[in-house]
């Protein structure tokens, strides 16, 4: 393998690939990156074995080959490079690199031992767009569980079909959007179901920055998303995800209306005093009016007021305030509906005026006197 | 107390009898240890600051007493064999606040009524002294004899006409160990003065006058330095506590030391030292019996020395009080750095000495103000992990939202994802993370019975679980206890549970099998739930340790953060509730001599 390369264009592949490698490893090949030359340009991977991700980047190559070098050690000497056309040849299981005077030799490792990615069908797959994509993640991941030992809910649960569905809950709350699957439908409307570890919606997130399409492909236990420079391979979390529309209240009666920002300020200033255990705060509504408390032992008390749109019946329900702060952080500007049964039962919180298919669902506390 | 300056007037007078018969009376001299315990504590009353006490054959064949004390004039020489005899009160009403280890008047008649004695004494003041021979009971002569000031009790041939109590005399090497024993409670009561203990011409001990308590247990005991003591000094209204107690983590099953000391006098009691070992629950395994030494300064009327024949035991006003102001002064103690287990050697023992103890270096209880800020020790005693470094960054991070990252802290290593390093003021400290959290829950478990309870936190997808008739049987019987921890749980048919709501004391919380393995744990009993005073305690106990963060979760930085944070806001933060540290620390001294640079 010979090519020559840009510095910057070389560094941007290596950043975007470095997250996918892993800190630790018994696996020494993972802490190296792969690089494959294609036509004029050069494929950068890397892998932790649950998510991968490969990166192209443009190159002029000389003499077409692969080969593996450690990844980390060739970002940070990326870096120091001169900005000057950079070879890039490879000599056995050395990366040999040239730069303006520097000549650098880098032992790497054969290129088979790479790990491959997984085989997809994207022929068999669905196409989304990238801004519709990175804003269901940003809805609803933050909900996904922390706990293991329902490793379901570790996952975000993604349904595509003629729309597209995402869910994540921890069990005490739960986000849900849902959008127009902007050119969906590859193989005759075909509908899925995966869910997917955060991780790797972080990744795609992250990468699929722009505006255009994500085709997204099924293989086995592994889902692929892929655009013509960058593909993101993950591990499927396997099992079935509980039945969520069941718990989703619809017919929450009381409902209030208010601003989002000044809810949400004023749950933060109550949550500084709530408890580290159950970060519990109080809510007493009442026509036009929730009164906001919060008590803690040994630490002291607040109360706030806020005036918002409310006609139901007066309603005292508690929170783990952390849970609020999250879902109303997430909430689209402008008005939401927080919507309520009783005191018991889930409470649901949707935007009052956009368009956008989100809801947030927050089991409330016990109240204990 | 010591005596007032000696007069050339006589100081001892009969007591009269309606005196005389308030003071409680029975068998003074039972065996050489009473003799010495009696002759000793007249020495101390004298003011004696050096006290040389010899024996042979464990006190039976001779027991000599000599000190440097204020002595007697001839005239007070002559009475002080009578019965009821005593320099020490005068009235009825002395006997409600003595101040003196002697008040009645009975110890030296009643020694030499069963011996062969001879006093050698001479006050401060006059040049020469004199001497009296008794023998059993009947004085033999009176002899100028030259001497210095202080006076010597010579006994020998005890019990010479009493063959029945002679009889009863234990070996010589027992009787032996009778008399160091009664002379280490007066040598920690009286640091001031020099004790030399010699039996059959061989010195035992020789301890020097002018040590603090911690430097003299040393030198009493060999193993003193081994078992880590820590300071306590603590004052409650005109009531102080000072002396020093087993660091838990030292803390064996089985023997102790323990000692008492009442406004100078040793005592015992198992009601104070029950309170004391309450003290220690939690942070020691149950079975364990830590070392005490804790000298008890009470208001003048508030303790009754004339109860025992012996004095051996005393009788306190408001009982009740005393113990509770013993109890949570250890505990009190054991909330310290001071009582935080350490790796590698054992710093010696701070300076502590009666009287200082409650002044500048004591906490006072009952005062929970004033309590953190006036440690003698500021340095240690208020831990304060980040100030070494980040002073800035955490004046930074106080202003900055709670759940905007912080400003950076100084970083927490996990190490394994068990344990947390942290660097401190004067060292580092290692936190076992399960440890800490165990005693976070179970301190804001017993805060929440106080009130109404902790909230539970409801479940989106509430599930059930199978259990045996007896394992739901248990459930139900703490039903009550677990709905105050935030559990709302149902019968389910005859063999589930159904839980809709759980306590969320943490990220990674598994409520499903904190269940299973409280109700295991509550079936069968455990070294933890057997240590438990009631139900509360033992359902609180028993989700603490199997609702805490375990062993092997990875940890955050943040969540490191607020662990260190919520343990050291609680009452016992180095303790987990299993008697185990929570943490370890090496102070840089230490670390500065394993690495050879001291
Ligand atoms: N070592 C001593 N130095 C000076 N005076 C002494 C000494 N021993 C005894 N006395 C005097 O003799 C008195 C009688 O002593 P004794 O021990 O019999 O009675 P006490 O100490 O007054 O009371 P108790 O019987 O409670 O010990 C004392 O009150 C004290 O005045
Ligand atoms: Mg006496």
């Amino acid at each position: 393998m010979r090519l020559t390369i840009t510095r910057q264009n070389l560094q941007r592949g290596l950043a975007a690939v470095s997250a996918s490698i892993p800190g630790k490893t018994t696996l020494p090949v993972l802490s190296n990156v792969l690089i494959e030359s294609e036509d004029n340009s050069v494929w950068i991977s890397g892998t932790d074995l649950d998510v991968s991700i490969r990166v192209r980047v443009p190159a002029e190559v000389t003499q077409g080959g692969a080969i593996t070098a450690p990844g980390r050690k060739l970002l940070a000497l990326t870096r120091e490079l001169p900005d000057q056309p950079v070879e890039l040849r490879g000599r056995g299981h050395q990366l040999e690199i040239g730069c303006g005077n520097s000549r650098i030799k880098l032992n790497g490792l054969p290129s088979e031992e790479f790990p491959n990615v997984p085989a997809m069908d994207f022929e068999e797959g669905w196409s989304v767009s990238e801004a519709s994509l990175r804003q269901v993640i940003r809805g609803t991941a933050f909900a996904v569980s922390t706990e293991e030992s329902r490793p379901i809910l570790n996952g975000v649960y993604w349904e595509i079909g003629d729309r597209m569905t995402m869910v994540a809950t921890n069990g005490h709350r739960l986000a849900k959007m849902e959008v127009a699957a902007v050119g969906t439908g590859g193989a005759a409307g075909a509908s899925g179901a995966f869910i997917v570890p955060p991780a790797a919606l972080a990744q795609v997130e992250r990468l699929f920055d722009g505006d255009g399409e994500i085709e997204v492909g099924r293989g086995g236990n592994h889902l692929g998303f892929r655009s013509t420079n960058q593909e993101v391979y993950t591990r499927l979390i396997e099992g079935s995800y509980p039945n969520y529309e069941q718990v989703i209240p619809k017919d929450n009666d009381k409902v209030a209306r208010v601003d989002k920002e000044a809810m949400e300020a004023a749950v933060r200033r109550m949550a500084v005093l709530a408890s580290d255990q159950t970060h519990r705060i109080r809510m007493s509504f009442e026509p036009d009016r929730v009164h906001l408390d919060v008590m803690t032992p040994d630490l002291g008390e607040a109360h706030d007021e806020l005036e918002l749109d409310y006609e139901g019946e007066a309603l005292r329900i508690g929170f783990n305030a952390n849970y609020l702060i999250e879902v109303l952080r997430n909430m689209p500007a402008g008005d939401v509906k927080v919507a309520f049964k009783t005191a018991e039962r889930a409470a649901t919180v949707v935007p009052a005026e956009s368009e956008l298919d989100y809801l947030c669902l927050v089991m409330p506390l016990r109240l204990v006197d | 107390m010591k005596t007032q300056p000696d007069a050339p007037r006589p100081r001892i007078r009969v007591l009269p009898d309606h005196v005389a018969n308030q003071i409680a009376a029975g068998e003074v001299v039972e065996r050489p240890a009473s003799v010495v315990k009696e002759l000793v504590e007249n020495a101390l009353d004298a003011g004696a600051s050096a006290v040389r006490v010899s024996i042979e054959q464990g006190g039976k064949g001779r027991i000599r007493v000599a000190d440097d004390g204020c002595g007697m004039i001839r005239e007070d020489l002559l009475v002080c064999l009578d019965r009821h005899a005593t320099s020490k009160i005068r009235r009825a009403e002395d006997l409600r606040d003595i101040h003196t280890l002697g008040f009645r008047g009975e110890a030296l008649p009643s020694i030499a009524a069963v011996s062969r004695m001879v006093i050698d004494t001479a006050p401060s003041n006059q040049a020469t002294g004199s001497r009296l021979r008794v023998l059993a009971g009947r004085m033999q002569g009176v002899d100028d004899a030259p001497r210095r000031p202080g006076t010597t009790v010579d006994v020998r041939n005890l019990f010479l006409n009493t063959p029945v109590r002679a009889r009863f005399l234990r070996a010589a090497g027992v009787e032996t160990r009778a008399v160091s024993e009664v002379l280490h409670a007066l040598a920690l009561a009286n640091l001031d003065t020099r004790f030399v203990f010699e039996s059959n011409g061989r010195t035992v001990f020789d301890l020097a006058a002018g040590r603090e308590l911690a430097a003299r247990i040393g030198a009493i005991w060999k193993d003193a330095d081994a078992a880590v003591l820590i300071p306590v000094a603590t004052q409650r209204g005109g009531t102080r506590l000072f002396g020093v107690v087993q660091r838990p983590d030292r803390a064996r099953p089985g023997f102790r030391r323990a000692h008492l000391f009442v406004n100078g006098r040793p005592f015992r009691d198992a009601g104070v030292l029950a309170a004391a070992d309450r003290g220690y629950r939690t942070t020691v395994p149950d079975n364990t019996r830590p070392w005490l030494f804790l000298f008890l300064t009470v208001p003048g009327g508030q303790v009754d020395v004339n109860v025992h024949p012996g004095k051996a035991e005393v009788r306190f006003r408001q009982r009740g009080r005393i113990e509770d102001f013993v109890e949570s002064s250890v505990r009190e103690t054991l909330d310290g750095i001071e009582s935080a287990a350490t790796w590698g050697e054992p710093r010696p023992l701070h300076v502590v000495r009666e009287g200082e103890g409650a002044g500048q270096g004591a906490k006072v209880a009952g005062d929970p103000g004033a309590a953190s800020d006036e440690d003698a020790d500021d340095d240690i005693a208020q831990i304060n992990i980040f100030r070494a470094r980040a002073a800035q960054a955490e004046d930074a991070a106080a202003s900055e939202e709670v759940y905007m990252p912080r400003a950076p802290r100084p970083a927490l290593l996990q190490i394994h994802n068990s344990f947390i390093l942290a660097e401190t003021r004067d060292g580092i400290i290692i936190l076992d993370q399960h440890a800490a959290h165990e005693r976070i829950l179970y301190e804001e478990m017993l805060a929440g019975f106080e009130g109404a309870g902790s909230e539970g936190q409801r479940l989106l997808f509430p599930f059930t679980i199978r259990l045996t008739k007896p394992e739901l049987e248990i459930v139900e019987s703490v039903s009550e206890t677990l709905a105050r921890l935030g559990f709302e749980l149902a019968p389910f048919g005859h063999e589930a549970l159904l839980v809709q709501a759980v306590p969320s004391p943490h990220r990674y919380f598994d409520a499903e099998q904190c269940i299973r393995e409280m109700v295991q744990e509550l079936l069968h009993g455990s070294d933890l739930t057997r240590s438990a005073n009631n139900q509360n305690e033992r359902v609180a106990m028993s989700f603490a340790c199997k609702g805490a963060i375990k062993a092997g979760q990875k940890l955050a930085q943040e969540e490191m953060h607020e662990l260190f944070d919520q343990l050291f806001a609680t009452e016992l933060p180095y303790h987990d509730i299993h008697g185990r540290p929570t943490v370890v620390r090496l102070g840089l001294g230490e670390l500065r001599r394993k690495f050879g640079r001291s």
